[in-house]
């Protein structure tokens, strides 16, 4: 899911190494050990938002210059610093919102494409909240590889995972309230869960 | 003779005190006590009333009013107080009518008394605010006389006893007991109450407590009814000849308390006589006593209605849950019926048509019907049934009455689309077949759906009865144009069905046999020829076919079969033995069919024009068929076609049902996009229950299917969540 392959031509200064005519993943793996950081990691993903990359995998050229340019990046160290300053910046209420979506989206690899399989879904969740909502996350992807009412998660029922999180007690679900506009997986998620302690 | 002045005449006051004799006012008193004495002692004969009216007068002009009162009152209180003494004298039963005696001759008395000082009454007694006479005199017997220790207390003591005695069977003074409570409302209301209503109301009910706890332990409820109410009556009555016409609905009031309602529960639940017994047993009169009883007093008639209703629904719920019943559903529903005759008849004779027992019954009988799923089919193959052959030579206005009966279990159903998909069904079988057995009757019930449940739900089975009379016409005008081509060539009649009207069916194509395969060819190029961009399939699974067939010994028959029996049969004029598998090669007709329609050519008694080997029940793939040369019927006619419409196997119902659930969805989206189109902006709540209103003629959505709905509509972009309000959902447009 972090961006694999790169296409940007110029890089920074100092960046050289990363540099490579057909932009191989070695590029980015070769970036990500530069900066100390495993392509997997969340921080990557964060890049990625920062710089507003649309497609998963690449940052375009434009997208790379112009956000490095908005982070005041211009050397090796800069952008291992930047990487920290970004994860405070992400986890304020106002933009964690935006990166959540955001993550959903970056897994949108066709064109017209509105749902991401269940396993892709469960890596996300786990990269993404896993941090912050650990209980939560362990046991609702358990729940999403049992389950077989659904094979894709669309953007909907994304967004409703991190507002489950936010607003429902856990792990009693006291307030859990299936009359009320929850999407129909979380209902079935609740009711597995009333089963499971009872 | 004077011609001097005259002298003007002057008067003079008297120069002297006129005083009116001091002794005139008490002379004058003596006078009119004496007076009073003697109509006391009723030598008022000899007494001028001119005389004693003006000495009475004089007194009151001459202000001596005052001296007057105060003298009557005097005079009248000491010979009440004799009177007293009298009556308490009295023994026993002559107690009452002692008094009663006095009083009227008091009343006597007060009123020539009244008349002789008529002239205080008018003008001294109001000036001074002073009671007038008749009042006081009244007063004064009821303060002197009957609130005197001695006779108040044996005055009620008397009069209660008598009303024991007369409703322990006795008979009594009326008369006196008449009045003496009414002198006892002459002297004031709270007299009347104080004295003896308040007495008499407390004793009557320590009576009824009694009398009903006897009744409760040794009587049936009916006969405890019977009793109540007779009781009930009597008092009614007592009141209408010696009471005061306010005391009946307190009487009435203790009665019912006592009698009913302390009772209420027992009567109604008492085993073998309660109401449940007399509703079973129709015992119109008791529960019509039952119902004019328990209505008056309060939450009778609720406990009565609760204890039906649970009947109702049990007795419902038994029927509908009993697989003995469910096995043959024209039967069971004509049990609904009667069952719903019979409720019906106990409301209208019993409980006065009571609006609130319909609507019980109602409530009842929706609960009841819905717990069986099947019950929509059943009741659609009730309708078939009557509409083949049930109501053959029944005058139209019967028929009206069954198909009235038939909408009212109809308007019960809450999955009325299910209903339509039996009933558009059955109703393609009956006119396919032409089994039904009167067009009116069919038009009429289509007229009475479309009454309740509006154009849409009827206007495909008005499609199917159009496509009928259609087709009859391009019938005529097929063999108006083909008729002398056919000559000795089969004949063919076909049915063209509009495909959206017609209940769909699984796509088949059977081959047909090869001799009417010309026919065939030549109707279709006539319709098509008249009908241009239309498509035409032969549905071999629903026709039928009448064929001439000869067998071993010469003897003719005609049989009249389905198509795929038709397709069958023609193979053995080319082979007298067939197996399974060739069969179902040439004729390629689906495997289930293939094997019910040689069942019924082969394993039926009585219709078996083919043989089958090996002679086991069932069919099998390794089969042969053999033509049953020595087939034998007495009737020329044979009939082994497909049957009349049959309630469905659980596989067929499961089916049919995921059917229904398919075609809910479209209809519940449409109806959230109706709402949301509307409204803009709504909470879930709202929409499910909006949603429910809008479809609740046809079907009861699930709120999970709802919310699925939903979803995918948010998914189709049709509507999004509400970005601040997670409740809410948009409208996109």
């Amino acid at each position: 899911m972090p961006p694999r392959a790169s296409k940007r031509k110029s890089a920074p200064p100092n960046s050289s190494s990363v540099t490579s005519s057909d932009g191989r993943s070695e590029g980015i793996e070769a970036l990500c050990s530069d900066l100390g950081v495993d392509y997997t990691d969340v921080r990557i993903l964060m890049l990625a938002w920062k710089l507003k990359a649309e497609k998963q995998g690449y940052f375009t050229q434009d997208e790379w210059q112009t956000g490095l340019k908005a982070l005041g990046v211009d050397s090796l160290s800069k952008l291992k610093k930047a990487l920290s300053d970004l994860e405070k910046e992400v986890e304020k209420p106002s933009n964690y919102e935006d990166f959540y979506t955001y993550a959903f989206r970056y897994c949108l690899t066709e064109e017209k494409q509105k749902s991401v399989d269940i396993e892709s879904i469960c890596e996300l969740l786990n990269l993404v909240l896993g941090v912050q909502f650990r209980p939560q996350i362990d046991s609702l992807i358990e729940y999403l590889k049992v389950q077989n009412d659904y094979k894709v998660i669309n953007s909907d029922q994304w967004i409703n995972f991190l507002r489950f999180c936010k607003e429902i007690s856990f792990p009693d679900l006291e307030n859990y309230d299936a009359t009320q506009a929850w999407p129909l997986i979380l209902d079935n998620y609740v009711e597995w869960m009333r089963e499971k302690h009872s | 003779m004077s011609a001097q002045k005259k002298k003007a005449f002057q008067i003079e006051a008297f120069k002297h005190r006129v005083v009116v004799d001091p002794k005139y006012a008490e002379k004058t008193w003596k006078i009119l006590e004496h007076a009073i004495h003697e109509i006391y002692n009723h030598n008022a004969s000899g007494l001028s009333f001119e005389e004693l009216y003006r000495n009475a007068y004089n007194m009151v002009l001459h202000k001596f009013g005052e001296k007057l009162y105060s003298g009557l009152v005097t005079t009248m209180t000491s010979h009440l107080k004799e009177i007293s003494n009298s009556i308490e004298a009295a023994q026993g039963g002559l107690f009452l009518d002692e008094l009663n005696r006095k009083w009227a001759e008091h009343n006597k008395a007060l009123q020539m008394i009244r008349d002789i000082l008529m002239y205080m009454d008018r003008t001294f007694i109001p000036n001074t605010h002073k009671t007038p006479v008749h009042e006081l005199g009244l007063n004064l017997w009821r303060d002197v006389v009957i609130h005197f220790h001695a006779i108040q207390s044996r005055l009620q003591a008397i009069l209660l006893e008598n009303v024991r005695r007369e409703r322990s069977g006795e008979v009594i003074d009326r008369g006196l007991m008449r009045s003496i409570t009414k002198m006892l409302m002459d002297l004031g209301p709270s007299v009347y109450q104080d004295d003896f209503e308040k007495h008499f109301l407390e004793v009557s009910a320590d009576f009824y407590r009694l009398e009903s706890q006897e009744f409760i332990e040794s009587c049936d409820c009916g006969e405890y009814l019977k009793k109540a109410e007779g009781r009930l009556n009597e008092e009614i009555e007592r009141v209408s000849h010696y009471l005061d016409t306010r005391s009946e609905v307190k009487i009435t009031n203790v009665v019912e308390t006592e009698m009913i309602e302390s009772h209420m529960h027992r009567l109604v639940q008492m085993e073998n006589s309660g109401l449940i017994n007399m509703i079973v047993d129709e015992k119109f009169e008791d529960l019509g006593r039952m119902y004019c009883l328990f209505r008056q007093v309060s939450n009778g008639l609720v406990l009565i209605r609760d204890v039906m209703t649970s009947f109702i629904r049990d007795t419902g719920k038994q029927l509908l849950t009993d697989p003995e019943r469910l096995k043959d559903p024209v039967d069971f529903v004509q049990h609904l019926l009667d069952l719903k005759d019979k409720y019906d008849k106990i409301i209208t004779s019993a409980f006065r048509n009571d609006k609130t027992f319909q609507n019980a019954l109602n409530s009842s009988f929706e609960y009841f019907i819905n717990l069986n799923s099947r019950s929509p089919e059943f009741i659609s193959l009730f309708v078939d049934d009557k509409l083949r052959k049930g109501l053959r030579g029944v005058t139209e206005e019967d028929v009206e009455l069954v198909l009235d009966k038939v909408m009212m279990l109809f308007r019960y159903l809450q999955e009325k689309d299910v209903f339509e998909k039996y009933y558009k069904q059955h109703l393609a079988k009956r006119l396919l077949s032409g089994k039904s057995v009167s067009d009116d009757a069919e038009r009429s019930l289509i007229v009475k759906l479309k009454t309740e449940c509006g154009y849409q739900f009827t206007s495909k089975l008005e499609g199917m009865f159009t496509d009928m009379k259609t087709s009859q016409d391009t019938m005529q005008g097929f063999h108006a144009s083909h008729g002398s081509d056919i000559g000795d060539g089969p004949m063919l009649s076909v049915q063209v069905l509009t495909t959206g009207s017609w209940p769909t069916q699984p796509i088949t194509t059977s081959n047909l046999p090869a001799e009417i395969l010309g026919i065939c060819e030549k109707f279709r190029n006539y319709y098509l020829g008249t009908h241009t961009g239309r498509r035409l399939s032969w549905q071999t699974n629903m026709g039928t076919a009448d064929l001439k067939a000869t067998f071993g010994k010469g003897q003719k028959h005609e049989l009249n079969v389905s198509t795929y029996q038709m397709c069958v049969l023609m193979l053995f004029n080319d082979a007298d033995r067939l197996s399974y598998k060739e069969i179902e090669q040439v004729t390629e007709i689906p495997t289930s069919d293939l094997k019910r329609c040689l069942q019924s050519l082969a394993c039926v008694k009585g219709k078996n024009v083919l043989r089958k080997e090996p002679m086991s029940k069932d069919i099998a793939d390794t089969d042969t068929f053999l033509f049953n040369d020595k087939y034998t019927s007495k009737f020329f006619k044979v009939k082994i076609g497909t049957v009349a419409a049959q309630r469905e196997s659980e596989p067929e119902n499961q089916e049919t049902r995921q059917r229904v659930e398919e075609d809910r969805k479209p209809q519940i989206e449409a109806a959230i996009v109706r709402i949301m189109k509307a409204r803009r902006v709504l909470d879930h709540n709202n929409i499910v229950a909006e949603v429910t209103k809008q479809l609740q003629s046809r079907f009861l959505p699930n709120p999970v299917v709802i919310k699925k709905r939903i979803e995918s509509l948010i998914e189709r972009e049709f509507l999004e969540r509400d970005k601040g309000d997670r409740k809410l959902y948009r409208y996109l447009a």
